[in-house]
């Protein structure tokens, strides 16, 4: 209780007065010092976007908000309000653009990756029947698929006889997702598929990989990857950087659950916990970066 | 005395426990039910790798809800849930035709478990939101649901995504449990 008091009574008006006498004393402003104390990345970022939310100025809480296009308009608005000088400040003005367009870039990445989701995978689709051969393709290359529904979908993890009820609440995305891994980094999601084959710590790959789809697509939901995208992308996060970070979590999960050897498939959900777990942690380190790391 | 513990004792004696056993083939909606039992949003649901348990307060009851995956790989370990079970949920998916003989297979076989010997089975014909769903009684021919003596069972149309028939059905199961425990 005492707690929320004091956050309250800070945010309201305790930190005003701090910022005015800081402001006073050395002659920059919040922002200003945000740009010139950290180099790029989370930390930068993560503190220009607070100090533009819990602004009292319209101009910068609109900002965080502003399109891609109109960034460059309020970067120089802002400079104006807060009369920054650019041949004094010259790294001020690409610090808070560069910033601007990780901020309103992962809102925008959401909005592309939630478009996806949310369309279902079908049949009658000519490109999505197409994905889905290709990832066979690429993980069996030397099986042939003897027709479009076989029970030949369980060797790379699916349920049933036909891909397409798989997919069910993460749609397109959760096939563009498994895709995506198959073909940039080929020989890391086959090591993957073999050890998710074995006879005895297997698991069914391309429904976890589903399951890990929606972990991702929850994690970035909950704003847990800023960090991890304002230190891996110096610009707006797009799609294919959400897809990479779904190959790490297919890489890792893999290694995760090889080590600690459940003693059966039903207890996939314990272990999808523990390594969520272990994921949000490492996503609280402002240094983060969760990148695939391969063995050579 | 303290507060709390005053308040603790003027609480009502705890809730009965009653284990249910949720179980069908996969994309079935077994899940979708159990997320509907527990008021939880249902439209980022994933096929089920294991099981996902769930405890429901209704009618006095605690309803403890195992939703086992029902891919064909891991039906081998449905027997692993079977103890202490006091309702069998069948759900079936109304609109798969070409798999209601394979259900129907599923279904007999649990019958003739001997740890599921006489326990009340409530069979879900769900998703009957969609166009093609055979109706309730058409299923109910098919399974050949008249010959079963020797337990109480009931069928219910359902669907699991708009929630319709859910209440029917667990009104039936609370109702089954008391009568079984007098």
């Amino acid at each position: 209780m005492l707690v929320y008091i004091w956050q309250y009574v800070y945010t309201t008006f305790l930190r005003y007065w701090f910022k005015w006498l800081i402001r006073q004393a050395t002659g920059t402003c919040e922002l200003q010092r945000i740009c010139s104390g950290y180099g790029p990345g989370a930390s930068r970022t993560i503190n220009t976007e607070y100090s533009l939310k819990s602004s009292k100025s319209k101009l910068l809480r609109g900002a965080v908000e502003s399109s891609e296009e109109h960034l460059g308009q309020h970067v120089q608005q802002i400079m104006k309000e807060k009369n920054i000088k650019e041949q004094t400040n010259p790294r001020f003005k690409e610090s808070l653009h560069t910033s601007l367009l990780q901020i309103t870039g992962y809102e925008s990445l959401y909005a592309s990756v939630e478009d996806v989701r949310k369309e279902a995978f079908c049949p009658e689709n000519t490109q999505h029947e197409a994905m889905l051969l290709e990832l066979w393709e690429l993980l069996m290359p030397s099986v042939t698929l003897e027709s479009r529904v076989t029970k030949q979908w369980g060797d790379i993890g699916f349920q049933g006889d036909d891909p397409k009820t798989d997919f069910r609440g993460m749609g397109v995305l959760g096939l563009t997702n498994l895709l995506f891994f198959s073909e940039h980094y080929t020989q890391e999601a086959r090591l993957v598929l073999s050890h998710a084959n074995h006879p005895k710590l297997g698991y069914s790959y391309a429904i976890v990989g589903i399951n890990l789809t929606e972990m991702a697509y929850s994690l970035l939901k909950s704003g847990a990857l800023k960090a991890h995208f304002y230190n891996t992308v110096p610009g707006a996060p797009k799609l294919q950087h959400f897809h990479q970070l779904y190959c790490y979590l297919a890489f890792e999960f893999d290694k995760f659950w090889l080590a600690e050897e459940p003693e059966s498939i039903m207890l996939f959900n314990q272990y999808r916990d523990k390594f969520h777990h272990v994921v949000r942690t490492l996503l609280e380190n402002p240094r983060v970066s969760l990148t695939l790391s391969a063995p050579s | 005395m303290g507060l709390l513990s005053i308040l603790r004792k003027l609480k009502s004696t705890p809730d009965q426990e009653v284990r249910i056993l949720l179980l069908g083939l996969d994309n079935g909606g077994k899940t979708t039910l159990l997320k509907q039992l527990a008021s939880e949003d249902i439209s980022h649901i994933t096929p089920t790798q294991g099981f996902n348990i769930k405890s429901v307060q209704s009618q006095g009851f605690k309803l403890n809800v195992w939703d086992i995956g029902g891919q064909r790989k891991i039906r081998p370990y449905w027997r692993n849930y079977f103890e202490n079970t006091d309702v069998l949920i069948y759900v079936i998916d109304s609109a798969d035709r070409k798999r209601f003989e394979e259900t129907g297979q599923e279904l007999a076989e649990l019958l003739d478990e001997e740890k599921l010997s006489g326990v009340p089975v409530l069979i879900f014909a769900n998703k009957q939101d969609l166009l093609t769903a055979a109706p309730a009684s058409e299923i109910a021919e098919g399974l050949n649901l008249h010959t079963i003596r020797d337990r109480i069972w009931q069928i219910q149309s359902c669907s699991a995504l708009t929630g319709e028939g859910i209440q029917d059905g667990m009104n039936w199961v609370c109702k089954s449990v008391n009568s079984k425990k007098k």
